[in-house]
């Protein structure tokens, strides 16, 4: 039966763009399952206790690299993706290897890949020649193509959007079953423990880094792609970085749902907020949403699905007992 | 003076302290002993407010104090000087004795008591500038003290005070807590070295598990074959 | 060439004041709560624009505004411990560091909301002093002296009072600390006002030099980071000389290459101290 489950919200995906829904409602889901992806991508190893504050570093850099080979090279993106999550994953080994060899955890991994994050915004916007600085730079048009991951019909993308994040959510699943898991597992419980069980904690810990910073650059792309637009303070720096870990945080990021239900709850939060106040109160939405998330660390450590799952699980388990 | 009435302790899950009962009486030393993990320190963590307590009473002076926080029990005349003396290591000596009079009703005397503390422990005047955590093992134990004797306390609760200590160390700071003692404090020793500390006492406890086992006057500890038998070695 | 540089280490002095003024507040608040707080450069905005409200909308005279600022910055520190820190404080650390990054969200978009995104400034016009080849602006020299100032009399108050005993005693030890009677509860409120006192100064004192807007406070918080880090978190005296060590690199390597360059520089050395020295230049060992 729970086996099943998933199939439920992922048909009713399938067919929502068959109901004659507007754009504007196919415009919302797409940009919820991308950043859903994103931040299950950033879940990855967030869940682990790697708590990353600098994936716009590795969605910066997935776009950017994507971005320029196609307008420069008419590269297609699908190979600029590859491209992109091997240079972020590339990244993320020597961020990744250096964290780990020095012993650098918890809060101090926080802020350390904070910095990276802003680095990799300050860098794009320091090569203004050739990223066009702050203001950015859109992609050319190329009308309906499956080779440029470009199409006119908002329904196409919605589809590809959600190809990507039901990988992603197999991705996951697929770590839950590997050795890995177990693995990083015991290190987020009891690092020191964890190694003299002979766990190579270095070697799984940069694996799973590796893993979330490729599927988040590719993430990158896909948003570049949709919105054919890059600026480096939305796909890189403090602010994006930041958005990514709390829409997995609020959602819970130790549940396979939680990135998603979380990214779904804070861009809905934000559309209705911007379409019933303006967008010059735009502003209005993220204070809820600020306020929400610290809120919800001070009472729900576990995210909002999270503590949602945990319950449900509890009642499950006392007629047993 | 203090009366410890049925205490249950707990760190978590985990009890330390069972239907504990305990008194000292006015200008009384009384000490406890027992093996590691008997739940020594904790009787006096539980005193001084530092940890709760599930059941049972503690009053002092005839006031409930179970329910204090730390630092209000401070200010009704219970000082404690944790294990290993814990002084502050980046303050001064100086300093670190000031400390000992942040209480309101302990500033005014301040002066005076500091003045009377570089009498009792010229060691310590001597070194006033410097910072505590270049003293050596017996000084810093000796600061220890000396700045719970700041607060201008009626009672001391002395937690293991020899701890790591050099034999001949542990035999000047024994003299110092019996000058203390002969000046009227009230004293509450938890100390690992039994035949030292039953010198000084008046009355002593012996803890096992979170329990008082045995209990009694100087005398009637000294003579209790199982005491000169397991922490005497007689 | 020569001219250049010297202006450069001058105006990186001036800038290290203000920047140790903030590094103390952070510190401060690091090594007597144990805390990071995140959102510590985003308050300074928030000191800015209240400033630029009071003197540019109802025309109060720069000082009277600048002194209210500090006052209603002390009060959002300790609104801010009572309402966010306080409920955080048995929690992990994590937990504490991303609650308080939520606060970035919530301060820089009700800037946002309130101001808008335009550049918002206290137009103030002060002569230059100039010494020789050596050009200062007034207002950074009085920014500097301000701080410095600022800096002497909260050493002073750490050194000379009983409550600046009891916040160095707590920061050291707390649980010893309530044994002498110390309520750490009131220590940390105090502490978190003393910040947000902080704030209201660095607001006053940036006032006159920069335009606000509502991004304004993250680079300075990142920077305030690289400085604590730098001199090691909640020491004190290492973040006074990591604030000039920072002050200085950042302006002279803005003025031979560009402000993201010299940016990156600032936050290169961060890493790489992360790494390779996390207990800072001087070593972390408490407050002093």
């Amino acid at each position: 039966m729970k086996r099943w489950l998933p199939v439920l919200p992922l048909s009713a995906a399938l067919i929502f763009p068959l109901l004659k829904v507007s754009p504007y409602l196919l415009h919302i889901a797409t940009l919820i399952f991308i950043w859903a992806f994103i931040a299950t991508a950033w879940s990855y190893m967030g869940r682990f206790g790697l708590v990353s504050l600098g994936h716009g570093a590795f969605i910066g850099i997935g776009a950017y690299t994507a971005g320029l080979m196609f307008n420069h090279l008419a590269l297609s993106p699908w190979v600029g993706m590859l491209l992109g999550g091997g240079l972020a994953a590339l990244l993320a080994l020597l961020v990744g290897w250096a964290c780990f060899r020095f012993g650098v955890m918890g809060d101090y991994f926080a802020l350390l890949t904070l910095a990276l994050g802003e680095i990799v915004s300050l860098l794009l916007v320091a090569f203004r020649e050739q990223t066009g600085g702050s203001l950015g730079f859109t992609l050319k048009r190329v009308g309906t193509s499956w080779l440029y991951l470009q199409f006119e019909d908002k329904t196409h993308f919605y589809y590809v959007a959600l190809g990507f994040l039901v990988g992603a959510l197999l991705l996951w699943r697929w770590i839950d079953r590997s050795k890995m898991q177990k693995a990083l597992r015991a290190i987020g419980e009891d690092e020191v423990a964890a190694a003299t069980l002979g766990v190579t904690t270095i070697h799984y810990k940069l694996r799973v880094t590796m893993i979330s910073a490729f599927v988040a650059a590719m993430g990158g792309v896909l948003y570049a792609q949709y919105v054919t637009y890059l600026n480096p303070h939305t796909l890189a720096g403090v602010g994006p970085s930041l958005d990514i870990a709390f829409k997995a945080i609020l959602g819970g990021m130790f549940s396979l749902w939680g990135p998603t239900v979380g990214t779904g709850i804070i861009v809905l939060l934000e559309e209705y907020i911007r379409v019933n106040y303006g967008a010059k109160y735009i502003g209005l939405s993220q204070i809820a949403y600020g306020i929400a998330l610290v809120s919800l660390i001070i009472f729900l450590p576990k995210g909002i699905y999270g503590s949602l799952e945990e319950k449900l699980r509890r009642k499950r388990v006392l007629p047993k007992t | 003076m203090l009366e410890v009435q049925g205490i249950d302790v707990f760190y978590g899950e985990f009890q330390a302290l069972f239907n504990m009962s305990l008194e000292v009486r006015e200008q009384e030393t009384v000490i406890t002993v027992g093996p590691n993990g008997a739940g020594k320190s904790t009787l006096l963590r539980a005193i001084s407010g530092l940890l709760p307590c599930r059941n049972g009473s503690i009053r002092f002076l005839g006031q409930a104090v179970h329910n204090l926080q730390a630092h209000r029990i401070v200010e009704l005349g219970i000082a404690h000087v944790p294990e290993g003396g814990r002084v502050f290591p980046h303050l001064t000596v100086l300093e670190n004795l000031k400390i000992g009079s942040y209480i309101r009703k302990a500033r005014g005397a301040a002066d005076r008591n500091l003045g009377e503390i570089y009498q009792l422990f010229p060691r310590l005047a001597e070194r006033r500038l410097q910072l505590a955590d270049t003293l050596s093992g017996g000084e810093r134990q000796m600061l220890a003290i000396a700045r719970s004797l700041m607060s201008g306390p009626r009672l001391i609760l002395l937690d293991e005070p020899s701890s790591g200590l050099a034999p001949l160390v542990v035999g000047m700071l024994f003299d110092f807590i019996s000058r203390i003692k002969s000046q009227g404090y009230s004293i509450l020793m938890v100390e690992q070295n039994v035949r030292k500390a039953l010198e000084l006492s008046d009355r002593a406890y012996l803890l096992e598990s979170g329990r008082v086992r045995l209990q009694g006057t100087r005398e009637e500890f000294s003579q209790e074959s199982y005491i000169r038998q397991a922490y005497l070695g007689l | 060439m020569e001219i250049l540089l010297l202006n450069a280490l001058a105006n990186g002095i001036l800038l290290g004041g203000v920047l140790a003024l903030l590094a103390f507040g952070l510190n401060l608040i690091f090594g007597v709560v144990k805390v990071i707080h995140m959102a510590y450069g985003q308050c300074v905005m928030l000191g800015m624009y209240l400033i630029y409200t009071l003197r540019s909308i109802y025309e109060v005279p720069l000082l009277a505004a600048s002194a209210v600022a500090v006052a209603a910055m002390a009060i959002w520190g300790a609104l801010l411990h009572l309402l966010v820190i306080r409920p955080l404080l048995g929690v992990e650390r994590l937990n504490q560091l991303l609650a308080l990054a939520g606060l970035i969200i919530v301060f820089e978009n009700l800037a946002h909301v309130i101001w808008g995104a335009d550049l918002r400034g206290v137009r103030v016009d002060l002569p230059v002093v100039s010494l020789g080849n050596l050009f200062l602006k007034t207002s950074n020299l009085l920014a500097f002296l301000g701080a410095l100032a600022v800096l002497g009399i909260l050493y002073f108050v750490l050194q000379r009072t009983y409550v600046g005993l009891a916040i160095r005693a707590i920061a050291q030890d707390t649980e010893c600390a309530r044994l002498m009677g110390i309520d750490p509860g009131r220590i940390y409120l105090l502490t978190l006002t003393i910040g947000g006192a902080l704030t209201g100064l660095i607001a006053a004192f940036f006032s006159p030099i920069y335009s606000v807007h509502p991004h304004f406070g993250g680079s300075f918080t990142l920077m305030a980071f690289i400085i604590v880090v730098l001199g090691g978190m909640g020491n004190l005296a290492g973040g006074f000389l990591g604030a000039f060590i920072i002050g200085v690199v950042t302006s002279v390597a803005a003025v031979f290459t560009s402000t993201e360059v010299a940016e990156i520089l600032a936050l290169v050395i961060f890493i790489l101290v992360v790494l390779v020295r996390p207990q800072g230049l001087l070593g972390a060992r408490g407050a002093r």
